[in-house]
C-alpha cells in the first residue's frame, strides 16, 4: 500500500503555463485516471513526476519520502515507473533483454564478478532472466523472448512496455495513453490485463487516456485537466455529469 | 615469418585499443576522440618510469594504468553528464592537451623528438595472452547487466533513465575500463616499438579505431575483432600504395556506409552455438 | 599593451567565428556535429592558394586578395554540397542514427585532408603577400593588415549570412527546417534543397576561414585541425546557437592571445582544454543558454 502525494505542481515553458498549481493524491491500491483535452498537460504531469522535466514549483512525496528534484533513475528506483505515449523500446536488445534492463539495477553483483566470471554473476544473471520471463508471461508475451521489439505488432509492443515497467518493481505505475492505437477488442483485452495486474501486485496505477471507456471502467477516481489546471475531480459517475467537463470537451451548449 | 609475427603483434595491440572503443562507442554510444590519449599515457608513463627511474617493468605498467584511470576520471567525471556532442569535443580537447603536454615536457619525454631507447620487452605470446584476456572480459561485460544497460542507454537515454539505470555512472565506468585497457595497450606498444613520439597519438588514431568498430558492425564484438585484423593487416599489404592507403581506406568506409551501413557482421556474434551448428553441418555433409 | 592584445584577440576570434558559425549552421539544421568541416577548410585553403597563383599573374594586392577569397568561398560552398551529397544524403533519407553521420563526417574529413596531403606531398606552399605594408598604426596601437582584413571580411561574411538567413526566402526555409523538418516539408519546402543550401553556406564560411587560416598559419595539410577551436567556441557559446558560437569564438580568440602571452603557444591547447572543462562544469549550456530539451 503506498501513497503518492503531489502538491502544487507547476511548470511553464517560455511564457506558456503547461501545468498550473496541480495537486492530487493517490492512495494505496487505487487506480486513478487523468483526462483532459489535447494539450491540457497530462503527459507533462507524468514528465514532472518522473523527473524528466524539472519542477518550477510543487513537491512530490511517495510514502512520505520526498522525491522532488531527484534524478530520473532515483525516482524510478524509489518506486515510480512509467510507460511512454510514443513507445520507447530499446531496439538493440531483444524482447527479453528489454525487460531485463529494467530488472538489472536491482541485480546484485559487481565488476569484479564480471572480470572473473564468478558463479555469483552466473546465478544473478539466471535470476534476472527468470524474473523477466515471468513478467513476459504475465502480460502474455511468452514465446516472443528472442524477437526484436520493432518487429512486434503494435499491440504487443505496448504489452512489452508494460512488462518492462513492471520489472522495475514499482509502487506507483504511470500509464501514458496505453490504449492508443488499439482496436476495440484489444482495448477490451487491455482493460482485463490491467485489472489482472492490479489485482496481483500491490501498487497503485495512474492512467492518462483519451479512450474514456478505459478510464471510466478502471478508475475509482478521475482528475480532469484543462489548460494545465485542475478542472474537476471525482468518481467516474460524477465526472460524466460535470458541466464544466463536458464543456471543455464538447464546447458550450447553445441555447 | 618474422614479418608476419610482427604484424600480428601490432594487430593485437591495436585490437586492445579497438576493444576499448567497442565498449565506449559500440556498446555505450559515446564518441570519444581521446582514446589514443590513453595509449599515449600508458606508453609514456611506463617508458619514463622504467628508463629514467629504474622501476621494474610490471610496476611501471601498473602505475601507467593507474594514471590512465586517474586521467579517465578527470575527463570523465565532468563529461558524462553532458550531451553526446560535448563528449566528443571534450575528449578531442583532452587528446590534444595530452599531446601538447608531451610536446612541452621535452626534458622528460623528449618532446616532439620523441622518446627512444626503450628496450623491447613485448613479445607476441604476451600480446596474445593479453588479447585473449581482454576479449574475455569484454564478452563477460557485454553479457551482463552492464552491457545490457549500456546498450539501453545508447539506444534511448531517456527511457533508460526511466528504467532506473544510472546513466552517468554507467558511462563513467565504461569509459574508465576502456581507458585502463587502452593504457595497458600503450605499455605493450612502447615496449614493442621502442620509440614513441607525441604525433603518433592524435585524434586520427581514435577515429580510425572507431571506423574499425563501425566497419565490423557497431553492435558486434566479433565484427570488431575481424575488422581489426582485416584493416590493420590490409594496409601492411598495401604498403606499396602508401600514399593512397588512407584515401582507399576512407573510400571503402564510405562505400560500406552507403551500401551496408550495418557493417560486415551487423548485429551478429559468433557464439559457441553458431560454431556448433556449423560443425554439425560440415559433419553431416561428410 | 593589453589593448593591443585585445585587438589581436578580436582578430583571431573573428577567424574562429567563421569556423564556429560554419560548424554551428550544420549543427542547427541537421543536429549533428560535422567533423568534416576541418578537412574542408584544409582543401579550400589550397584552392585559395591555387587561385592566388593563377590570378597573381594579372592582378595584385587587394583585388587579388578578394579574388582569392571568392575562389575559396565558392570552392568551399560547392565542395560542401558535394560532401553532403556523397556522405550524408543517403543517411538522411534512410533516417539513420547519429552514429553513422558521425563516422561519415570523420571519414570524409580524413579523406579531404589526405587528398591535400597527396596533392601537396612534401612541398611547402604559402600565400603570396598581398599587401606592401603589413601594419597600420593608430597612435600607440598597431594593427597588422592581415588581422584587420580578417576582422573586416569575417564580419562581412557573417553579416551577409545573417542577411540571407533573415531576409531571404531560402534563409527562412533554412530556419524553419531547423525547427521542424516535418512541418517544413509539409509547407512545401524541399528538404534536399534546404540542406544543400545550408551546406553551401557552411562551405562558403569554411572557405573564407580556410584562406585566413592559410595566411595566419601558412599552408599545411593539417590546417583544418584548427577546427577544434571552432568546436571549443561552439561549446562555450552553447551548441545549438549561432550567435553563441560567434560570441564564444571572439572570447576564445581574446583568451587565447592573453594566454599565449602568459604561458607560451605550446601550452595553450592544455589551458584551452582546462578552460573548456571548467566552463562546462559551471555552465554546461554555454553562454547562450540554449538547451534542447528532450520530450517524453
Amino acid at each position: 500500500m503506498s501513497s503518492l502525494e503531489v502538491k502544487g505542481l507547476s511548470k511553464a515553458f517560455g511564457g506558456v503555463k503547461a501545468i498550473d498549481d496541480f495537486s492530487f493524491e493517490v492512495d494505496g491500491h487505487d487506480i486513478v485516471g487523468i483526462i483532459g483535452p489535447n494539450g491540457a498537460g497530462k503527459t507533462t504531469v507524468f514528465n514532472l513526476l518522473t523527473g524528466v522535466y524539472s519542477l518550477d514549483a510543487g513537491r512530490v512525496f511517495l510514502d512520505g519520502k520526498e522525491l522532488t528534484g531527484l534524478p530520473q533513475h532515483a525516482i524510478t528506483r524509489a518506486g515510480i515507473a512509467r510507460t511512454f505515449q510514443n513507445i520507447r523500446l530499446f531496439r538493440g536488445l531483444n524482447v527479453l533483454e528489454n525487460v531485463m534492463t529494467a530488472a538489472d539495477p536491482y541485480s546484485d553483483y559487481n565488476l569484479l564478478d564480471v572480470c572473473f566470471f564468478t558463479p555469483r554473476k552466473r546465478r544473478r544473471e539466471h535470476a534476472v532472466r527468470d524474473l523477466s520471463r515471468s513478467y513476459l508471461k504475465i502480460v502474455g508475451l511468452e514465446g516472443y523472448e528472442k524477437e526484436k521489439p520493432e518487429s512486434l505488432p503494435y499491440g504487443l509492443q505496448r504489452k512489452l512496455e508494460l512488462a518492462r515497467a513492471l520489472a522495475t518493481n514499482p509502487k506507483v505505475l504511470l500509464l501514458d495513453e496505453p490504449a492508443a492505437g488499439l482496436n476495440p477488442s484489444e482495448v477490451r483485452a487491455f482493460i482485463d490485463l490491467v485489472r489482472t495486474i492490479h489485482g496481483r501486485f500491490q501498487f497503485s496505477i495512474i492512467i492518462i487516456e483519451h479512450r474514456l471507456e478505459v478510464v471510466m471502467e478502471l478508475s475509482s477516481k478521475i482528475f480532469v485537466l484543462n489548460f494545465g489546471k485542475l478542472l474537476a475531480s471525482g468518481t467516474p459517475a460524477e465526472i460524466v455529469c460535470h458541466k464544466a467537463v463536458t464543456e471543455a470537451y464538447l464546447g458550450q451548449e447553445e441555447t | 615469418m618474422e614479418y608476419l609475427v610482427s604484424t600480428l603483434t601490432f594487430t593485437g595491440i591495436t585490437l586492445i585499443g579497438v576493444l576499448g572503443v567497442y565498449m565506449v562507442t559500440g556498446l555505450t554510444g559515446l564518441f570519444s576522440f581521446g582514446q589514443a590519449a590513453f595509449l599515449a599515457i600508458g606508453a609514456y608513463i611506463s617508458a619514463v618510469l622504467y628508463k629514467n627511474l629504474g622501476f621494474p617493468l610490471p610496476l611501471a605498467a601498473f602505475v601507467a594504468m593507474v594514471v590512465g584511470l586517474a586521467a579517465g576520471l578527470l575527463v570523465g567525471l565532468p563529461t558524462v553528464r553532458l550531451r553526446r556532442d560535448y563528449i566528443s569535443l571534450v575528449t578531442f580537447g583532452f587528446g590534444e592537451a595530452i599531446i601538447a603536454v608531451l610536446n612541452n615536457t621535452a626534458n622528460i619525454t623528449g618532446g616532439a623528438m620523441g622518446l627512444s631507447g626503450v628496450p623491447q620487452r613485448t613479445s607476441f605470446p604476451l600480446v596474445l595472452v593479453s588479447v585473449i584476456v581482454c576479449v574475455a572480459v569484454v564478452i563477460s561485460y557485454k553479457n551482463s547487466k552492464y552491457g545490457r544497460q549500456c546498450l539501453a542507454l545508447r539506444n534511448d537515454e531517456l527511457a533508460a533513465k526511466s528504467m532506473g539505470i544510472n546513466v552517468e555512472r554507467l558511462k563513467l565506468v565504461t569509459f574508465l575500463i576502456a581507458g585502463v585497457m587502452t593504457s595497458f595497450a600503450g605499455v605493450l606498444y612502447v615496449f614493442y616499438t621502442t620509440y614513441v613520439e607525441p604525433g603518433a597519438f592524435g585524434w586520427v588514431i581514435s577515429a580510425e579505431w572507431m571506423i574499425i568498430v563501425f566497419v565490423g558492425g557497431v553492435n558486434s564484438l566479433t565484427g570488431a575483432v575481424v575488422a581489426t585484423v582485416l584493416l590493420t593487416g590490409l594496409p601492411e599489404f598495401l604498403r606499396f600504395a602508401s600514399e593512397w592507403r588512407i584515401a582507399i581506406y576512407c573510400i571503402v568506409v564510405l562505400l560500406i556506409l552507403n551500401f551496408r551501413p550495418s557493417g560486415i557482421f551487423g548485429e551478429h556474434e559468433i557464439s559457441l552455438g553458431f560454431l556448433r551448428r556449423l560443425f554439425r553441418k560440415g559433419a553431416g555433409a561428410a | 599593451m593589453t589593448l593591443q592584445l585585445l585587438i589581436n584577440g578580436i582578430s583571431l576570434g573573428s577567424v574562429y567565428a567563421l569556423i564556429a558559425v560554419g560548424f554551428a549552421l550544420i549543427f542547427n539544421i541537421l543536429k549533428f556535429s560535422n567533423f568534416s568541416h576541418g578537412g574542408l577548410m584544409s582543401v579550400t585553403a589550397y584552392i585559395g592558394y591555387v587561385a592566388s597563383v593563377f590570378f597573381g599573374r594579372y592582378i595584385k594586392a587587394l583585388p587579388l586578395f578578394v579574388v582569392t577569397l571568392v575562389a575559396a568561398a565558392l570552392g568551399g560552398g560547392l565542395l560542401a554540397m558535394v560532401v553532403e551529397r556523397v556522405a550524408f544524403r543517403r543517411l538522411r533519407n534512410s533516417n539513420s542514427s547519429v552514429i553513422y553521420y558521425f563516422i561519415s563526417s570523420i571519414t570524409m574529413g580524413i579523406l579531404m585532408e589526405n587528398s591535400v596531403t597527396i596533392f601537396a606531398s612534401s612541398n611547402f606552399y604559402s600565400y603570396p603577400s598581398f599587401f606592401p605594408t603589413t601594419v597600420i598604426r593608430f597612435g600607440a596601437l598597431s594593427v597588422a593588415i592581415p588581422d584587420l582584413l580578417t576582422f573586416l571580411f569575417s564580419g562581412l561574411s557573417l553579416v551577409i549570412l545573417l542577411v540571407v538567413l533573415f531576409r531571404t526566402k531560402i534563409g527562412l526555409a533554412i530556419r524553419s527546417t531547423s525547427f521542424d523538418t516535418g512541418t517544413a516539408k509539409l509547407m512545401g519546402m524541399d528538404p534536399n534543397r534546404v540542406v544543400a543550401a545550408t551546406f553551401f553556406a557552411s562551405g562558403v564560411l569554411g572557405g573564407v576561414a580556410g584562406v585566413f587560416l592559410g595566411i595566419n598559419y601558412t599552408l599545411y595539410p593539417q590546417l583544418g585541425q584548427l577546427i577544434v577551436k571552432g568546436f571549443v567556441a561552439s561549446v562555450i557559446g552553447g551548441l545549438g546557437s549561432i550567435s553563441g558560437a560567434l560570441i564564444g569564438a571572439v572570447l576564445l580568440g581574446i583568451v587565447e592571445i592573453f594566454l599565449i602571452g602568459l604561458v607560451g603557444a605550446g601550452w595553450s591547447p592544455v589551458v584551452i582544454f582546462v578552460i573548456m572543462l571548467v566552463f562546462l562544469l559551471l555552465r554546461p549550456r554555454g553562454i547562450s543558454g540554449v538547451i534542447v530539451q528532450e520530450k517524453a
